[in-house]
């Protein structure tokens, strides 16, 4: 290829991709090119001052335009951090965290930490959190220079969320030391067939699922799980992504409008398991760090309990640390099964796993053997850093050098909230689904259950209303339920209202309410006592696939007058736990220091 | 001047959770704030509900509340605190820093001074005061001030019923107008109305978000170029300009749904000083003492007008920006400021030479791209307004525009990898458009000419579909400087092109 001509473009910020298409090569082939003319990109400094005085913080942006090259040499041992770049609903926050929490705990142990990220909103991208960073984007082509160019050790690809475990594979590909966990094992968690296999190995269920690759295959699936099931792509286009679907008719039209399906991406049918309580295990492990993985260590940093049932996304629920309603038989098998899957997968460093408990069976949903969202909140409920723990175990150390040997089980009830930004959306329904939403999280930490939601309600935008009255419309299938969530409100001395379908079932139960139009009966209705600011609670559980116009209505008049809606009715009830425990004796607050 | 010896604790308010408008920059500021101040000595009292922070682990703190960030939870905070220091007989005082935590802490820290709670325990506020935080705040009374000092603003009015806000619509004479409502985060609430119905619909919406009911009805300055100033201050009246930033899309999307590009590239020297100059002016009529403010401008590209519309008294979005594009740690001299350190008293870590009152220059040129995520929210609206809709954002840097534009572009991680040229197909609805395929000419119109996440991309399609530069910028008023540096790119993408062999 003309030099000149590469040179122009890279100068012109085009990236190896782009040439290699327009030009008919491949990345590598470009990548390849250039390196034999020398065509590389030079490292220049941040420094306030246009190169003026001295630069004393190695602050480095890349650029093919002629000129020195700025990078301080080191000959010491450096391993590089991927960040995760710019934030995206499910990957937020929460990995910059892990990700600087690796830079702490690297720079602690004695080696030169590198980070690389392109996000400017984080403390990940401040100068002074590792040695040098590296603004740049996060694609092969930008971190193998960096790489290359500082002859790192290693590079940690576990702690940025999906951004650097995508290029995982590619990095170790072209000579990059992935440390931690190896990208072979992160694959048996992905990869549907050796993940099932690996389960079958270990005698683990999971729910029944099949896939499909065209309409008929997909309906044939889900005939033989029985509906309800999950539908997902394998390979996910545009956010067109999960869904649980109940009938004949909702599969046709997902698979006709929602995915295309064929033999290369094909279509994934779960059993969606009705009801089941779904909890959250982060743990850390070193087991890789031993041929005999006996030798290595293990320990669950917390278990998280889901406030609402199965089918609600993991980054959208609530959850209670430690579990609120598992049984110890419960918890041992999900401790067992922890284990054993942490061994199999020689982990080193994090690993996340979703079960879903009905009765006494514990399914396993999903295995990350990385950090996970929850990993920040975790660490400060237990008051153990686990990122910072599993960065150092990922470099060499063991966990029983590091004295982290066994599980802890707090005396206190810490409960995540999450915080959606449905008021920015107008028009958007607000209800959970196996897709996430959310753009945020707030705890709420007390010794008392009902206190900790309250405050983590409180914490959200949404304060326990003490007294008032409490707008209920719930599903059909939520009908058996009814009566005893609504005792709830109506001993906290709340007054009911209802349209007449529930009002009946609440008077038939023997508890008062008061009667208001549908939307389309007339008014005043539920959206005008919204309004008015005369509701101070709404319980609204969907009624099925395609909710109702006035359910919609209804719920996004909640967001918008900034009432406290709950969508299920496991929520509904910790909200009443809420509301009775703060009557009772109000709340106090206490620092994280104490605590721990 | 030194430090004030009189404090011994600082309460710092965080943000609390991560929403639209209100993200991990405020875990970046807060988190250099307590770090500069422990460094001070100062006992540091943080309350932030979000534990996803790094400025909540335990370490960056003396004392961390993982805490609702309540006026009434904050007070107990207030209370538990002056106690601990009486027990551990503290000599000096507990003061607020409310300005770090961006609208959340300076909302949380407003409310607890107008209910009195503040004055009744003896808690003073550092940073910026109350006086000041309302100037900066209340829009109308900041318009005011403004033409008090001989700076234009948008000819405005404030309203408090739909039927106030006619009487200004009536007033200003034309639509389309913008909507603000006061107080609310991000612009929730507000946007542009271009008809009757849209104005009475969105002024009714913008007056129930608005906490005190009130809404600013403005002249539409849709079309005009957008730029913001960095600007800091110290106790001794020392200013300096920390970053110049401007908008790539014009007037009418958020500042933080606009690409945005650092230092400003399309103002004569003489328009910038002027713009600088007027900054100054600004923060010191509004009364900020110590610490950073943001201030946005608009310029209409017609005759130059230059409006101030509206200032941060307190580390905002934009100052995590600033800081990652210069150097220049603003919320850690913020605070030091704050405590009673002059601009030139602070060192400067990064040249260890030069002091905090030298102001940055830069040679290189910085591109910011917001990241969307409407593909979560379907029946939502995707189209760019006053109100914030991304929920992430990327930054590059480079030599040129062109080069941190691409590679900011490909640091997005939308599986582009540059402007253009990478391969990538296009999907429009059930439609797919190959990556170098010509778009067609409705589409192109359409999509440059009502402000969305893919305009950037559009401004390629439409160069390679024949358009010219003043056609696009008639679509889009994007200064014509950006379009010719983009036409070079898609210029130079034919180039490699025909180079295949």
């Amino acid at each position: 290829m003309n030099a000149e001509l590469l040179a122009k473009a890279k100068s012109l910020g085009f990236s190896d991709r782009q040439i290699a298409n327009l030009t008919g090569r491949t990345e590598d082939q470009v990548r390849a090119e250039r390196k034999s003319l020398g065509l590389v990109p030079s490292y220049r400094l941040v420094d306030t001052c246009a190169a003026e005085f001295e630069a004393y913080t190695p602050y480095y942006y890349s650029t093919y335009d002629r000129g020195d090259d700025e990078v301080r040499p080191s000959d010491r041992k450096k391993v590089m951090i991927l960040g995760g770049g710019p934030n995206r609903i499910g990957q937020g926050i929460e990995f910059d965290y892990c990700c600087v929490h690796a830079a702490f705990a690297l720079k602690e142990d004695g080696f030169e930490t590198l980070m690389v990220n392109s996000n400017p909103e984080t403390v990940s991208t401040d100068y002074d959190t590792s040695d040098k960073l590296y603004f740049e984007p996060l694609t092969l082509e930008d971190v193998l220079h960096i790489y290359e160019r500082e002859k790192c050790w290693g590079a940690i690809a576990q702690f940025g969320g999906q951004t650097p475990l995508n290029l995982a594979l590619s990095l170790q590909k072209n000579g990059v030391n992935i440390i931690g966990t190896s990208p072979q094992s992160i694959e048996v968690a992905e990869d549907r067939k050796l993940f099932a296999a690996m389960l079958r190995k270990l005698d683990i269920p999971q729910p029944p699922n099949g896939i499909a690759t065209n309409e008929a295959e997909a309906l044939a699936a889900a005939h033989e799980l029985g509906y309800p099931v999950l539908v997902r792509p394998s390979f996910v286009l545009g956010g067109r992504a999960m869904q649980i679907v109940y009938s004949d008719t909702e599969l046709h039209h997902y698979m006709r409008f929602a995915v295309e399906a064929s033999p290369e991406r094909p279509v994934l049918v779960d059993k969606f398991l009705e009801d089941a309580t779904e909890v959250d295990v982060d743990c850390i492990a070193d087991v890789g760090q031993f041929e005999d993985q006996s030798e290595g260590t293990m320990v669950i940093g917390g278990m998280l309990e889901h406030v609402e049932f199965a089918g609600v996304h993991s980054g959208d629920a609530a959850m209670v640390l430690p579990p609120h309603t598992l049984s110890q038989e419960v918890i041992g098998t999900i401790r067992q099964y922890t284990h054993a899957m942490a061994r199999e997968l020689k982990v080193i460093g994090l690993m996340n796993v979703q079960y879903a408990v009905k009765g006494t069976t514990v399914y396993v949903l999903e295995v990350n053997p990385r950090a996970s969202r929850t990993v920040p909140f975790v660490s400060k409920a237990i008051g153990v850093p686990l990122a910072k723990m599993a960065a150092k175990v990922m470099a060499g150390k063991s966990l029983k050098e590091l004295g982290f040997t066994s599980e802890i089980w707090t005396k206190y009830w810490t409960v995540k909230e999450s915080v959606f930004p449905f008021n920015r959306f107008h028009g958007q329904d607000i209800l959970l689904s196996p897709e996430m939403r959310s753009t945020g999280e707030v705890m709420g930490l007390d010794a008392d259950l009902g206190i900790a939601y309250a405050k983590s309600q409180m914490a959200a935008g949404a304060a326990p209303p003490l007294s008032g009255t409490v707008f209920i419309s719930v599903s059909d299938a939520h009908k058996d339920d009814l009566p005893e969530v609504a005792r709830l409100y109506a001993d906290l001395g709340f007054e009911l209202i209802a349209t007449n379908g529930t009002a009946a079932i609440l008077e038939k139960a023997g508890m008062k309410v008061r009667r208001v139009s549908k939307l389309s009966e007339g008014r005043p209705n539920a959206v005008d006592l919204l309004k008015n600011k005369e509701i101070q609670l709404v319980i609204n559980t969907p009624a099925g696939q395609a909710p109702r116009a006035d359910e919609v209505k209804i719920r996004t008049t909640a967001v918008y007058t900034g009432t406290p809606i709950m969508t299920t009715m496991s929520g509904a009830r910790a909200m009443a736990l809420g509301i009775s425990a703060l009557r009772k004796s109000g709340y106090s607050v206490k620092t994280l220091q104490e605590y721990h | 001047m030194a430090k004030r010896s009189d404090i011994h604790s600082v309460l710092i308010i965080g943000a609390g959770p991560i929403i639209i408008g209100q993200a991990c920059e405020f875990d970046y500021s807060g988190t250099q704030a307590c770090k500069a101040l422990r460094e001070e000595g100062y006992r540091v009292v943080l309350v932030n509900s979000n534990p996803a922070t790094i400025m909540t682990d335990p370490e960056f703190a003396d004392r961390t509340y993982i805490e609702p960030i309540t006026p009434e939870c904050v007070e107990k905070i207030i209370l538990r605190e002056l106690e601990e220091m009486r027990r551990i007989g503290a000599n000096g005082k507990l003061v607020l820093l409310p300005t770090l935590g961006g609208q959340t802490a300076l909302n949380t820290a407003m409310s607890l001074c107008r209910s009195g709670v503040l004055e009744k325990h003896g808690i003073e506020m550092i940073g910026a005061n109350a006086r000041a935080i309302e100037r900066g705040e209340d829009r109308q009374v900041f318009k005011d001030l403004m033409l008090e000092i001989g700076l234009d603003v948008p000819i405005s009015g404030t309203a408090h019923t739909v039927e106030e806000a006619r009487q200004i619509a009536e007033r200003i004479g034309k639509l389309p107008l913008i909507i603000r409502p006061a107080f609310t985060l991000g612009g929730t609430g507000g946007g542009i109305a271009y008809n009757r119905e849209e104005f009475e619909e969105i002024s009714k919406r913008g007056l129930e978000l608005s906490p005190v009911s009130e809404i600013l009805v403005e002249e539409s300055l849709l079309g005009w170029k957008e730029f913001e100033m960095e600007v800091m201050r110290d106790r001794n009246d020392n200013c300096v300009i920390i970053c110049s930033i401007e908008n790539f899309d014009p007037m009418g999307v958020h500042t933080g749904d606009s690409i945005t590009v650092a230092p400003i590239q399309t103002l004569t020297d003489k328009e910038f000083q002027l713009m600088r100059d007027a900054s100054f002016a600004v923060i010191r009529a509004v009364g900020v003492e110590t610490g950073g403010s943001n201030i946005q401008f608009a310029v209409n590209p017609d005759n130059g007008r230059m409006v101030i519309i509206e200032m941060n008294p307190r580390v905002s979005r934009s100052s995590a920006l600033a800081s990652k594009a210069t150097g220049f740690p603003i919320a850690k001299i913020a605070a030091k400021l704050a405590v009673g350190y002059l601009l030139d008293e602070i060192r400067n870590d990064i040249t260890r030479e030069t002091p905090a009152s030298f102001e940055p220059t830069i040679d290189y040129v910085v591109t910011k791209i917001p990241r969307f995520a409407f593909e979560k929210f379907p029946q939502a609206d995707p189209t760019l307004n006053t109100q914030m809709k991304s929920v992430g954002e990327a930054m590059a840097i480079g030599r040129t525009f062109k080069e941190s534009l691409q590679k900011a572009l490909r640091s997005l991680e939308i599986g582009r990898y540059g402007l253009g040229g990478d391969g990538k197909p296009w999907r429009i609805g059930e439609k797919v458009i190959g990556d170098r395929d010509i778009f067609p000419r409705d589409l192109i119109i359409q999509k440059l000419s009502v402000p969305n996440a893919e305009r950037i991309f559009y401004i390629r399609h439409a160069l390679r579909a024949g358009f010219d530069i003043e056609q696009i910028f008639g679509l889009t008023k994007i200064d014509r400087w950006f379009l010719v540096q983009i036409k070079e790119l898609v210029d130079f993408e034919e180039c490699l092109a025909a180079s295949r062999e």
